[in-house]
C-alpha cells in the first residue's frame, strides 16, 4: 500500500455517497466547458485572424450594402496593400437544414488578402476560370458530404433565384485556412458576378484588406471611413477581429449571462461538495484519532484532508472536462456552420484553478478540525 | 534503570466549571520486558495513566519519562513520531480501519518510515504469522470475528517493532477462550519478543498473566501485587 493508495482508499470509505458527489462536480465540470465554450463563442475570441486584416462595413448596420467604387478609393489610402470585397448569400445547401455561411466574393483578390487560406493552384485556377464555380471549405464538404466536381444546387432567401430553382454551382476546389481555429467560420465561396448577372445585384456587403502595418489599423481606419463621412453609404472600418466580436456582441451579452449560470452552478456545487466532505470527516474523526495514535502527526493528518478533497475535485473535473472537451469533438461537425464551440487554453486554466480553488476551499475546514482533533477525545467518543 | 517512569504525576481535566481530579501524584516505574496489568474500578484513571504512558496525553504536573525521553517537553509532531517509533496500541474495540484489509492496517504505521513498498508488505506479513493470522491478510475487519480482529491490532501494534505495548482492555470485548489466547499471545510477545506490556484490565484473570499488577483508585496507586510464580522468580 502506497500514501496514494491509502487516501484514495481512505476516500471512498463511502462508496456511494462519494461517487454520487463526484458525479454531481462532474456534471458541474461539463456544464462549465460547454457553457464556456458558447460565451467564447459569443465573446468573439474564438478566431484569430492576423492583426493586418482590416474590414469595412456600413457605419449603420452589416446587412447594409456599400457601394462597388469603394474599392478603389480604399486601396488608395497609403498602408493598404490589398483590397477584396464579399456579399453574404445566406445559402441553404440541404432542404430545412440552417443557411451555411455562403459568400459571394471577387476571385481574383479574394486569396490575395486572405493569405492564410491554403488553396490549391489547380483549384484557384478553375475557380477564376468558370463563372459559376465555387469552392468549398472542408468543414462544409464534411458537413454536407460535398466532392469536387460535382454541381451544387444551393438556395438563399436573401437572394432567390428568379427562375424559381436553386441556384447552382460547379464546386471545383476546396480550401482550408492554416489558422485552426478558423476552420469553422470559413465561408462557400463562389463569383459575385455570377451573382451579380443574375440578381442585378451591384453593391457589395463588405471590404476586407490588408495593410502594411498593424500599429497603423487605427489610424487607417479614421482615413478610411473619414471619405466617406459626407456620401449616403458611411463605413465603419475596424480590424477583422473586432469587426467578428462586434458581430457576435449584437446578440447580446451571451458572455455576462454565460458566466452567471457556471457563478450559480458552481456556488452551489461548492455548498453540496463542502457538506459531503465535511459529513466523510465526521464519519471519519474515529479512524484520524487511530492513525494520529499510530504516530501520523496533526500537520500529516491534516494535508491528507487537503490532499483528499482536491484530488476530488481534480479528478471530479479532469472526468468532467474530458467528457465535455470529447462532446464538442464530437457535435462539432455537425453544428451550424459559424456555430464553433472550441475549448481554449483560458477556459481549461480556469477549470483547473476553480477544480484546485474547490478542493482548497472544501478541504480547509476538514483538515483544521482534523488538525485539531484531541486523540483521547475522538477515541473516547468512539 | 526502569524504562518507563511516572514522577508525581497528577493529571486533571476541566468538566464544565469544576475541575475534576484523575490522577493524585502517581509515581510509577515499569522496568523493561515486564508486563504489568493496571486494574481498578471504572474512573479510578487507568486510562489516563495509559494515555500518558502512551504519549497521547500530557500531565497537568509531573514527569512522565519513558525510555530516558521526557515526553512532557515534546512537541506534538516530535510526540507523534515517537510513538509510531516507540509504542504499540491495543485498544478494547481494535480500532481497525474498516475500508482496509488485515494487512493493509497492520501496514498502516509502516507508511511512516522510509522502508519501501515491498518491505512494509513483507513486515506486515510477518507480524500476521506472528499473530497467527497470514491466512486472513485480506479479510477486511467486517469479515473477522472479534478475536481475529484483536489480533490483527496486535499485529498492527508490534509492527514497527516498539518496545513497549500499551493495551487498554484488550480483552474487554471477546469470550473467555478467545480472550485466554489473546493474553497467551501477549505473553508470548512479553517473553519471547521482549516487548513490554502495560495493560488496562477490569478482569482479574486477565491480570494473572501479567508479571505484576497495579491497583489503581480514585486516582491513586493503592497496591503493588507480584503474581505468585514472577515473586518465585524473582526470589529465586
Amino acid at each position: 500500500m502506497t500514501i496514494f493508495g491509502f487516501l484514495i482508499k481512505s476516500m471512498f470509505r463511502r462508496k456511494l455517497l462519494v461517487t454520487l458527489s463526484m458525479l454531481s462536480l462532474t456534471t458541474a465540470f461539463l456544464l462549465f466547458i460547454l457553457l464556456r465554450s458558447v460565451a467564447v463563442l459569443f465573446s468573439g475570441d474564438v478566431i484569430d485572424v492576423p492583426d493586418v486584416r482590416m474590414q469595412t462595413n456600413s457605419k449603420y448596420a452589416m446587412i447594409f450594402p456599400l457601394p462597388h467604387r469603394y474599392g478603389e478609393e480604399i486601396a488608395a489610402v497609403e498602408g493598404v496593400l490589398a483590397v477584396t470585397f464579399a456579399s453574404w448569400f445566406g445559402g441553404t445547401f440541404r432542404e430545412g437544414d440552417t443557411s451555411a455561411m455562403t459568400f459571394a466574393v471577387d476571385p481574383s483578390t479574394y486569396f490575395e488578402v486572405h493569405e492564410n487560406y491554403q488553396i490549391s493552384t489547380e483549384h484557384l485556377e478553375a475557380f477564376l476560370g468558370l463563372r459559376t464555380a465555387a469552392v468549398a471549405p472542408e468543414a462544409i464538404m464534411y458537413r454536407y458530404d460535398l466532392e469536387v466536381g460535382e454541381k451544387v444546387p444551393v438556395t438563399s432567401s436573401i437572394y432567390p433565384n428568379t427562375n424559381g430553382e436553386p441556384w447552382t454551382f460547379d464546386l471545383v476546389g476546396t480550401y482550408r485556412s492554416e489558422n485552426e481555429s478558423e476552420a469553422a467560420f470559413l465561408p462557400f465561396l463562389f463569383h459575385y458576378e455570377y451573382l451579380k448577372e443574375a440578381s442585378g445585384e451591384s453593391d457589395v456587403g463588405w471590404y476586407t484588406f490588408t495593410i502594411e502595418d498593424p500599429d497603423k489599423a487605427t489610424e487607417i481606419a479614421q482615413i478610411v471611413d473619414s471619405k466617406f463621412e459626407n456620401t449616403a453609404d458611411k463605413t465603419k472600418t475596424m480590424t477583422e477581429s473586432q469587426a467578428f466580436r462586434n458581430m457576435m456582441e449584437q446578440f447580446g451579452d451571451i458572455s455576462l449571462m454565460m458566466n452567471g449560470i457556471i457563478g450559480a452552478v458552481f456556488f452551489t456545487m461548492l455548498l453540496l461538495t463542502a457538506n459531503t466532505m465535511i459529513h466523510s470527516y465526521r464519519q471519519r474523526i474515529p479512524d484520524l484519532a487511530v492513525l494520529k495514535t499510530l504516530g501520523f502527526s496533526d500537520g500529516k493528518v491534516a494535508r491528507y484532508m487537503i490532499f483528499e478533497s482536491l484530488l476530488f475535485c481534480t479528478s471530479s473535473a479532469a472526468v468532467g472536462i474530458g467528457i465535455a472537451v470529447a462532446t464538442l469533438a464530437l457535435i462539432g461537425p455537425y453544428l451550424p456552420s459559424g456555430f464553433v464551440l472550441i475549448v481554449t487554453w483560458n477556459t481549461l486554466f480556469w477549470g483547473t484553478c476553480i477544480a484546485v480553488g474547490l478542493g482548497l476551499f472544501i478541504g480547509l475546514v476538514p483538515a483544521f478540525s482534523a488538525n485539531r482533533l484531541v486523540i483521547v477525545d475522538a477515541l473516547h467518543a468512539r | 534503570m526502569a524504562l518507563v517512569n511516572l514522577e508525581s504525576v497528577w493529571k486533571s481535566y476541566k468538566k464544565g466549571r469544576d475541575r475534576v481530579e484523575v490522577l493524585n501524584d502517581i509515581s510509577f516505574r515499569v522496568n523493561s520486558r515486564d508486563f504489568v496489568a493496571l486494574m481498578g474500578p471504572s474512573g479510578s484513571g487507568k486510562t489516563t495513566m495509559l494515555n500518558l504512558i502512551g504519549g497521547l496525553d500530557r500531565p497537568t504536573s509531573g514527569v512522565v519519562t519513558v525510555n530516558d525521553l521526557v515526553l512532557n517537553n515534546l512537541s506534538s509532531g516530535k510526540l507523534a513520531r515517537w510513538r509510531s517509533e516507540s509504542i504499540g496500541f491495543v485498544f478494547q474495540f481494535y480500532n481497525l480501519l474498516p475500508v482496509f484489509n488485515a494487512r493493509q492496517n497492520v501496514e498502516l504505521p509502516l507508511l511512516l518510515t522510509k522502508l519501501g513498498r515491498k518491505q512494509r508488505k513483507k513486515n506486515a506479513a510477518l507480524a500476521l504469522d506472528i499473530v497467527g493470522l497470514s491466512d486472513r491478510a485480506r479479510h477486511t475487519p467486517a469479515r473477522l470475528s472479534g478475536g481475529q480482529q484483536q489480533r490483527v491490532a496486535i499485529a498492527r501494534a508490534i509492527v514497527a517493532d516498539p518496545k513497549i505495548l500499551v493495551c487498554d482492555e484488550p480483552t474487554g470485548d471477546l469470550d473467555r477462550s478467545t480472550a485466554t489466547e489473546i493474553l497467551r499471545l501477549l505473553q508470548i510477545l512479553n517473553q519471547e519478543h521482549d516487548k513490554t506490556i502495560i495493560m488496562v484490565t477490569h478482569d482479574p484473570k486477565a491480570a494473572e498473566y501479567a508479571k505484576r499488577t497495579m491497583l489503581l483508585d480514585k486516582g491513586k496507586l493503592v497496591s503493588r501485587l507480584i503474581q505468585p510464580d514472577v515473586e518465585a522468580e524473582v526470589e529465586a
